[in-house]
């Protein structure tokens, strides 16, 4: 896989395949390149997130009541 | 008071001259809905009225009060509810297709509370397709307008909410809040939006965004008028799960306790950062009016704040199309487009990038409640540009340079949306094309009482609050 782009149109084929969503191959072109930006963006956040001071974060997805 | 002008009334003079007998809720609903019938052809900011309802509901708010029955400071008053929050009997959209039939049996836990205290709901308001964007540009209804200017949008999701009181078409509105959707609308149409703290509000039977994200709140033209309708709809809801069981203040008698020795915050390289000219200066005016009230203002670093849209998109891609999975395999093309393709992004994403996200709202909240050690509220404008041309997907912000309007208008309001932070917007001025521009307060979870104070001192020392769009 190219580095510079983590995202083909391969990779949306395949992703719709295990999502079971049948897409027309134009939409699946489409997104290539917007699926492209969002996960390199993603992915600079799990780098963040894997950093050794952030090791006993847990998510969050409830908020206490305080 | 000629009927014309009934409408100007904020809540909280309507409230009292209701009570006094001295203004009949008919008299002041038939004029809200006078005032929709002219303006509302140019905004497009209602998808349904509720004439005939909303007559009924007045002339029993009018028995009641003659028999000396007064409920308090809603009764009487013309409100309108996002169309994403159920109306038993009342056809409830959410902006979509695949409910343009959808007419709930029951009322949403904030449509009960306000219908108990005597509300007048006028019609349910235009929205972005399900919530999800910020233009109101809505495919099956119609574009929703900005009354300070046709041409320009109204930001959204909850545009036809904020279009509808800039524009004097009800006195007061719900709107929801995922990653700014109150504030965004309050903040380009010249109004006052509260997003609370998730779980103040109860979210029951009101149509889903994201699930761990999502808010229900008002708008409305003072923060006083705000503070009467949040006082009624806020507190625990045993049909919510996520509802929290936090004693909810006394707002009103909380608005008379002044700021003075009160800590503001401005983050730094963020709050006052990447934002158009007039948007900056506009909030650095407002920050020396809120000095001048006595409020020490400082400056504090929060590294962690960087990484939000990233965590706010990843977030927001991927519960709502969670939600949306099986309709998005069987009436995809009852979608519009914008939306379409967000739910098919949503479905892409790794689930340890939606686990990192939800780990990165614990990161920012920490970073929040050490700041909280410090300073009672942050302070950054609420969105850091003035309207867009209706149907702009893109927008420039500084150096010419375009950027994608779903990343840039939620640079400063996914922040307290992640950090499950209440967040007040206010008007704060206008740039100079006389488009307003709004200032975001970030407060500590369940404390909407001092934002509420910081904003009513605010509107106290000017009067950008009273001025009006001349649609």
């Amino acid at each position: 896989m190219n580095p510079q782009q983590p995202v083909a149109v391969e990779s949306i084929d395949r992703l719709c395949a295990l999502a079971n969503l049948p897409l027309p191959a134009e939409r699946r072109a489409r997104l290539a390149p917007m699926l492209a930006d969002l996960v390199a963006a993603a992915n600079e956040l799990s780098r963040k997130l894997a950093r050794a001071e952030h090791r006993a974060i847990v998510p969050i997805v409830r908020f206490p009541e305080r | 008071m000629a009927r014309t002008e009934l409408q100007n009334l904020t809540i909280s003079e309507a409230a009292g001259l209701l009570e006094r007998r001295a203004l009949s809720p008919v008299e002041l609903t038939e004029a809200v809905l006078q005032r929709i019938a002219v303006v509302d052809k140019k905004l497009n900011a209602y998808i349904t009225t509720c004439g005939d309802q909303a007559r009924e509901v007045a002339q029993a708010a009018e028995k009641m009060i003659r028999a000396g029955y007064h409920l308090g400071p809603l009764h009487g008053i013309p409100v309108a509810l996002k169309d994403n929050i159920y109306t038993r009997g009342v056809r409830t959209t959410a902006g979509s297709k695949i409910l343009g039939d959808f007419i709930p049996a029951e009322d949403a836990t904030v449509t009960a509370r306000l219908k108990r205290a005597g509300a007048v709901i006028v019609g349910k308001t235009n929205m972005h397709e399900f919530a999800w964007g910020g233009t109101t540009d809505n495919p099956h209804y119609g574009t929703c307008r900005n009354p300070w200017n046709p041409e320009r949008f109204p930001a959204g999701s909850s545009g036809g909410s904020g279009a509808a009181v800039a524009a004097r078409t009800c006195l007061g509105a719900l709107g929801t809040d995922t990653g700014g959707s109150i504030r965004l609308p309050s903040s380009v149409n010249g109004i006052v939006g509260i997003r609370p703290t998730i779980g103040r509000v109860s979210n029951h039977n009101v149509v889903p965004l994201a699930w761990t994200m999502d808010t229900v709140s008002p708008m409305a033209r003072t923060v006083e008028d705000c503070v009467l309708m949040f006082g009624v709809i806020a507190g625990h809801d045993p049909l919510d799960d996520h509802s929290a069981q936090v004693p909810v203040p006394n707002y009103v008698g909380e608005l008379t306790r002044g700021v003075r020795g009160l800590r503001v915050g401005l983050i730094h390289d963020y709050s006052l950062a990447h934002v158009q000219r007039a948007v900056g200066d506009t909030v650095r005016a407002a920050l020396k009016t809120i000095e001048s009230l006595g409020v020490e203002v400082e400056e504090i670093a929060m590294p962690s704040v960087q990484g939000n849209i990233s965590a706010q998109l990843t977030i927001e891609s991927c519960e709502p199309s969670t939600y949306h999975q099986e309709w998005l395999r069987t009436r995809a093309t009852d979608y519009g487009e914008d939306v379409r393709t967000l739910l098919e992004l949503g479905e892409m994403y790794l689930a340890t990038h939606y686990l990192q996200a939800q780990r990165y709202r614990s990161v920012l909240r920490k970073e929040f409640l050490d700041g909280f050690k410090r300073v009672d509220a942050f302070v950054t404008p609420t969105l850091p540009f003035t309207a867009t041309p209706c149907g702009a997907t893109t927008v420039v912000i500084e150096n010419g340079q375009e950027e994608d309007m779903l990343s840039a208008i939620m640079q400063f309001t996914g922040v307290p949306s992640l950090a499950g932070l209440p967040a007040l917007s206010v008007p704060v001025g206008f740039d100079a094309e006389g488009l307003p521009v709004g200032m975001q307060i970030i407060g500590r979870p369940f404390d909407e009482g001092t934002l509420f104070r910081l904003g009513h001192a605010y509107q106290g020392a000017t009067d950008w609050h009273t001025r009006a769009p001349s649609v």
